[in-house]
């Protein structure tokens, strides 16, 4: 199962994107500043925008699903249950995941942009497609929705997640990590290996580098477990 | 068009003379011919093809009641055209300059902000829209007669959530009533060529062609 981006070359007005790698197995870390060109890449992937040229290949793929940065967008139905129902899931099952339950009757646009991702992120994780994309699936949620959407993340033991994302703070488990600045799509590598490399880590992990720490991943519990063997 | 105030002429007199006769709508179809890019200010074919199809619909039901489905179509294709072309080239914080070159710096202030946020507001409807489709996609729904509600339930929803924040933000920023600016338009002669036929154009319209022979002796 990979995804294989061969040259692929991406223009809209001034904005061009440009990258070439492979998506394997795993959980991948696409990170990068606001508008460098992240959403465009996912959608890209997600086969709903086409490049000008270059080519992306799906291998051993038979589903793939993208989680929009903005959940609104995902919204069709006049409350949460027929929601969640759109999606092809039982109600209870989604609103206890995402922590709605008894919610149910509530019109989603009643819900906050937090809630409502929450439940839109629960939704996609469950459907678990072949290749998941995830567009900045932690914005708009507070640190204990963002450690538990990190759980959902981690769950997953099979099939190739991409998440699109700035955070800085809380973070899952990565197996790839990869940079967009400017358009530019680099691959870094696998971890542990890519954080040294990696310019836009977390302030924890930078910390953690500076000390002579060496993270096993880029959580902060494994910044501070390298910090602890460092230092004693 | 460079000069926004005459483009906002233009478009005006020559709607009005399209909606109130036939005669003057293909008299602003012309002009639209002569004195602007033509298709090159039209939206994308299939926004185009939707707005046609919804005035066709309607001028076709007038049709069957004995109403001028036909006069109906090319009036409003016409107004179409032109919406089409104001829409086009008008740019960021034109509408505000003219508003207040007309009606000056507190109900004019007033006015060019509630239409540049009206302006700000379909570019973002057509993004919302893009989105929108995205969204439907990866649920396996087909836009159709059915998605029509949600679709625009989200739209207006979103709308009235974006003028919200947006009312909240001038609030924050201390904004009252009215506010200064010191408008600056270019005019060139075929400016002013443009909008003289349009004013010439939308006067013969709109008086009865006999009438204008009478005078004439």
């Amino acid at each position: 199962m990979r995804v294989d981006l061969e040259d692929l070359l991406f223009s809209r007005g001034p904005f061009t994107l440009r990258g070439s790698g492979t998506f394997g197995e795993g959980v991948h870390l696409v990170s990068g500043p606001v508008g460098s060109g992240k959403s465009t890449l996912a959608l890209l992937l997600a086969e709903l925008s086409r490049p000008d040229s270059g080519a992306i290949r799906r291998q051993g793929i038979t589903s793939a699903l993208l989680l929009l940065q903005f959940p609104e967008y995902h919204i069709t139905c006049p409350t949460v249950a027929e929601e969640a129902g759109s999606w092809g899931f039982a109600p209870d099952d989604v609103l206890a995941r995402a922590d709605l339950a008894g919610r149910g009757d509530t019109d989603p646009f009643h819900l906050s942009r937090g809630e409502l991702k929450r439940l839109t992120l629960a939704c996609t994780v469950m459907r678990n497609p072949d290749l998941l994309m995830l567009d900045e699936p932690f914005s708009s949620l507070d640190c204990a929705a963002k450690r538990k959407a990190c759980r959902m993340i981690d769950e997953r033991d099979e099939g190739i997640t991409i998440i699109f994302s700035h955070e800085r703070a809380v973070l899952p488990r990565v197996d790839t990590i990869w940079e967009m600045e400017g358009g530019t799509l680099t691959a870094l590598g696998s971890v542990p290996g890519a954080i040294s490399r990696w310019r836009h880590a977390p302030p924890y992990l930078a910390y953690a580098l500076e000390q002579g720490a060496r993270p096993e991943n880029i959580r902060l519990s494994d910044a501070q477990e390298a910090l602890c063997r460092t230092q004693g | 068009m460079q000069d926004p105030r005459l483009r906002l002429l233009s478009t005006a007199v020559l709607s009005l003379a399209a909606f109130a006769s036939t005669t003057g709508a293909v008299a602003a179809l012309i002009w639209w011919l002569v004195f602007t890019p033509r298709t090159k200010a039209l939206p994308r074919p299939g926004v185009l093809l939707s707005l046609i199809a919804m005035i066709a619909v309607t001028a076709l039901v007038s049709w069957w009641g004995g109403g001028p489905g036909v006069s109906y179509l090319v009036r409003m294709v016409a107004v179409l055209f032109l919406a089409a072309w104001a829409y086009a080239e008008t740019e960021e914080g034109e509408m505000l300059a003219v508003a207040v070159w007309a009606l000056g710096d507190r109900i004019g202030f007033e006015i060019g902000l509630i239409a540049e946020m009206g302006l700000t507001g379909l570019a973002v409807i057509r993004q919302d829209i893009d989105q929108i489709q995205v969204a439907l996609a990866l649920k396996g729904i087909r836009i159709g007669a059915r998605s029509i509600v949600p679709i625009a339930a989200l739209l207006i929803v979103a709308q009235i959530r974006r003028a919200d924040e947006m009312a909240r933000l001038l609030v924050v920023r201390g904004y009252t009533l009215g506010g200064r600016i010191c408008p600056l338009f270019r005019t060139d002669s075929r400016d002013i060529l443009a909008s003289l036929s349009a004013v010439i154009l939308g006067l013969l319209s709109c008086l009865p062609v006999r009438d204008v022979f009478i005078l004439l002796q």
